[in-house]
C-alpha cells in the first residue's frame, strides 16, 4: 500500500479550512502549521496578481509531499524519520534529537520544530486557559514508535502525518475530510482502480520540485481554465 | 609562556558564562535563538565548521612534517598537535547547544542511520578526537619520562628513556600517517553535510568540500602559528623566524586556491542565470553584501600581506593578520548560512499558473503580535544569549591550549 493524495487546483478556494482543522485536530501549537495554503505569485493570500493586464488568482495548499526519495529520512541521523508499510513519512517523536538537519534538506519548508514548551507557547499566544484541542491521545506504530501526541516536547521536529491517528483506522486525513471544495482525493497509489491512481493517470498531475527528483506523494491537478 | 597563561582566566569566564546561558537555553528552549523555521541552523553550526576546519589544518600541518620531512617546522610539531586536538574538542562540543534534545545524544550510537552524513562526521570526528590526543600524548612521553609526570604512562616506568624516545618518534610518526588522510576526512565529510542538499542551491555543489580544506589549511595553519608566536615570545622569535614564514605562506597559499574555487563557484551560478542561482547571488552580494565583504577583502588582505616580503617581519605583524584571517573565515562561515536559507526552495512555476520566482512562505514557529505568521524570508541574527552560549568552544580551546602550554613544553629547543 502506498497511501497519496491528489489535490485539485480547479476545485481549491483557497479558503485554508485544510489549514485551519490540520492545526486543530494535530494539536499545533502557535506558529506551527503543518499545512499551508498560498496564492502563488502574491504577497498576501487572497490578493489577486496583475498579470498582462488581467488579475488572475490561483491557490496552491502545501503541507507534507510524503516524498519517496525523502531527503529528510535519508539525512536523519537517528533514523527518527522513517517511512511506514504505507509509505507515510513519519517522525519518531520519542528518538528525535532535534539537530534540525531535516528542516534544512527539506525543499517544501513543511517541518516545524518545537522551538519552546507547546502549553507556554500558547499562554503567550494568549489561548484561553483550559481551551485544549486536537486528537487527545498518543498514536503509536505497529513497532510501538511514538507517530502522534498531543503537545509534542519542546526541541523536536514535527509535520504532517497524513494524520496517521485517522488513517491507521481507514479514515481519510481530516484535511481531505473538511475541504468544503472537495479538492481533496486520497487514497492507495499502489491500487490502480483507486480514485487517486485514476486521477494522476488521466489528468495532468504534476508534483512540486518534481526536478529534484525526491518523488512526491502529493500530487496537483492544474487548473485548467483561466480565473477573473 | 607566561602570555598564554594568563589567558587561562578568560578562558574559564567564557566556559563558565556559556554554560550558565545554555542551561537557561535548556530551560526554555532555543527560542532564545535567533532561529526559527524558516532559517533553522545558525551561528552554532556556523561555529563548528569554524572549528572543524581550524582542527583539520592543525593536524595537516604537524602530519605534512613527518611525512615530507619539513626540518624547519618540526618544533612545531606539538603545538599543531595541540592545536587541533583543541579545535576537534571545540567544534564536537559546539554542538551540543544546537541539539533540541540533547538528552536524547545515545540515540546516535543506538539508531544510526549510516546514509546520514551527519553520522558519518560523528565517526570521523570521534576518530580524530582520538588520533589528535594520541598526537599530542606521543609527542610529550619523553618529556614525561625525563621529569617523571605526565598521566595515563605508567607503563613506561620501566623503559628506559631511549627507549620512550624511540618510542614516541615511531608512534608520533604513525599517528602523524594515519592522522593525514582523517584530517582531510573530517572537513570533507563536514562540507558534505551542506554539499548533498539539493534543496539549498548555496550549497549544492561540489567545489564546496575541496574548498573547505583549503580554509582548513589556511585557519589550522594560522592558528598553529598564533599559539607558536605566543609559546616562543619575543625572545625565540627570531630563533624561529624562518619557520613562521613558512607557516604564513602556506596559509597564503592556501587562501589563494580558496578564492579560486570561489571564484569558479560564482562564476558558474552566474554565467548559466537560472532565477534560483542569480536570487541567490543576490542575497550573497546585496542583502547579505557587507558581510561577505568581510569574508573576501579580509582573507585576501592577509593572503597579499602573506606573500610580500614585509609581511612577516614582526610578531606583531603576523598576530594582527592571522586575527584579521580568523574574522574573515568566521564570516565566511556564517555566509553558508544566510544564502542558504534566505533563498527559499520552493520557487514555483507551475504550468497554467504562471508564476515565476515565487517563494513559498514558511510558518515561523511563534505565535508574535504584529508579526507575520508566515515568512517569505527569515532575518535571521544572534540574539544575544545564542553569543554567549557560542562562547562554550572559544572558552574550551583556550582553556585547553592554555592548560597544555602551561603545564608541559610545547616548543622543544632544536636538537
Amino acid at each position: 500500500m502506498k497511501l497519496g493524495m491528489v489535490i485539485d487546483l480547479d476545485r481549491c478556494i483557497g479558503c485554508r479550512t485544510c489549514a485551519v482543522v490540520c492545526k486543530e485536530h494535530n494539536s499545533q501549537p502557535p506558529g506551527t502549521w503543518w499545512n499551508r495554503v498560498f496564492t502563488p505569485g502574491s504577497k498576501e493570500h487572497q490578493i489577486p496578481l496583475a498579470k498582462d493586464g488581467e488579475a488572475q488568482m490561483y491557490f496552491l495548499p502545501v503541507s507534507c509531499q510524503m516524498c519517496e526519495n525523502a531527503p529528510c529520512e535519508k539525512v536523519c541521523p537517528v533514523g527518527a524519520t522513517y517511512t511506514d508499510e504505507q509509505g507515510r513519512v513519519l517522525v519518531d517523536y520519542e528518538r528525535c534529537i532535534g539537530c534540525r538537519y531535516c528542516m534544512a534538506a527539506c525543499p517544501y519548508g513543511v517541518r516545524q520544530f518545537n522551538w519552546e514548551d507547546a502549553r507556554k507557547a500558547k499562554e503567550k499566544a494568549g489561548y484561553m486557559p483550559g481551551y485544549d484541542y486536537g486528537y487527545p491521545f498518543e498514536h503509536r506504530d505497529k513497532r510501538g514508535r511514538l507517530v502522534y501526541t498531543p503537545d509534542r516536547p519542546k526541541g523536536i521536529v514535527e509535520k504532517c502525518t497524513f494524520c496517521v491517528q485517522y488513517t491507521d483506522k481507514g479514515d481519510p486525513p481530516i484535511c481531505v475530510q473538511a475541504c468544503p471544495a472537495g479538492a481533496r482525493f486520497f487514497g492507495d497509489l499502489d491500487d490502480p482502480r483507486s480514485e487517486v491512481s485514476r486521477l494522476v493517470r488521466q489528468r495532468q498531475a504534476l508534483r512540486l520540485k518534481e526536478e529534484l527528483g525526491t518523488k512526491p506523494k502529493v500530487f496537483y491537478l492544474p487548473p485548467t481554465g483561466p480565473r477573473k | 609562556m607566561r602570555k598564554l597563561n594568563v589567558a587561562f582566566v578568560p578562558g574559564l569566564v567564557l566556559l563558565l558564562v556559556s554554560l550558565f546561558t545554555w542551561g537557561y537555553q535548556l530551560k526554555s528552549g532555543l527560542i532564545v535563538t535567533g532561529m526559527r523555521n524558516p532559517f533553522s541552523w545558525g551561528l552554532y553550526i556556523a561555529t563548528f565548521a569554524f572549528f572543524v576546519g581550524i582542527a583539520a589544518g592543525g593536524l595537516i600541518v604537524s602530519s605534512s612534517v613527518y611525512l615530507f620531512n619539513l626540518e624547519q617546522l618540526k618544533p612545531f610539531t606539538r603545538i599543531a598537535s595541540l592545536s587541533a586536538f583543541a579545535s576537534i574538542m571545540a567544534a564536537a562540543v559546539v554542538i551540543l547547544p544546537d541539539l533540541g534534545r540533547v538528552d536524547r545524544i545515545y540515540n546516535l550510537l543506538l539508531h544510526p542511520n549510516f546514509r546520514s552524513p551527519l553520522i558519518w562526521d560523528v565517526i570521523v570526528v570521534s576518530a580524530y578526537t582520538v588520533l589528535t590526543f594520541l598526537s599530542v600524548y606521543f609527542q610529550l612521553l619523553p618529556d614525561w619520562k625525563k621529569e617523571g609526570r605526565g598521566f595515563l604512562n605508567g607503563w613506561t616506568r620501566k623503559l628506559s628513556q631511549e627507549e620512550v624516545e624511540s618510542i614516541s618518534a615511531r608512534w608520533s610518526r604513525r599517528v602523524a600517517m594515519v592522522g593525514l588522510p582523517v584530517a582531510i576526512l573530517i572537513h570533507t565529510i563536514t562540507a558534505l553535510i551542506f554539499a548533498t542538499q539539493a534543496s539549498r542551491g548555496w550549497w549544492y555543489t561540489a567545489v564546496l568540500p575541496p574548498d573547505f580544506i583549503a580554509v582548513a589549511v589556511a585557519s589550522g595553519t594560522a592558528l598553529v602559528l598564533v599559539i607558536a608566536l605566543l609559546v616562543a615570545g619575543k625572545e625565540g622569535f627570531n630563533q624561529y623566524a624562518g619557520a613562521f614564514n613558512t607557516l604564513a605562506r602556506i596559509t597564503a597559499g592556501a587562501l589563494a586556491v580558496h578564492f579560486f574555487f570561489v571564484a569558479m563557484d560564482i562564476l558558474i551560478h552566474w554565467w548559466w542565470g537560472s532565477p534560483e542561482a542569480l536570487s541567490t547571488l543576490g542575497l550573497v552580494f546585496k542583502r547579505y553584501g557587507p558581510v561577505y565583504l568581510v569574508e573576501i577583502a579580509l582573507p585576501a588582505l592577509v593572503m597579499v600581506y602573506f606573500f610580500s616580503e614585509k609581511g612577516g617581519r614582526s610578531a606583531g605583524s603576523l598576530l594582527l593578520g592571522c586575527a584579521l584571517l580568523f574574522t574573515g573565515v568566521f564570516a565566511h562561515r556564517l555566509m553558508l548560512m544566510f544564502p542558504a536559507f534566505n533563498q527559499f526552495p520552493l520557487s514555483l512555476s507551475l504550468p497554467g499558473m504562471e508564476v515565476e520566482g515565487w517563494n513559498y512562505p514558511i510558518a515561523v514557529g511563534e505565535f508574535k503580535a504584529g508579526a507575520p505568521v508566515f515568512a517569505g524570508s527569515w532575518p535571521y541574527v544572534p540574539t544575544l544569549f545564542e553569543v554567549a552560549v557560542d562562547l562554550l568552544p572559544f572558552g574550551l580551546a583556550l582553556l585547553i591550549i592554555t592548560l597544555m602550554v602551561g603545564w608541559y613544553n610545547f616548543l622543544p629547543d632544536k636538537r
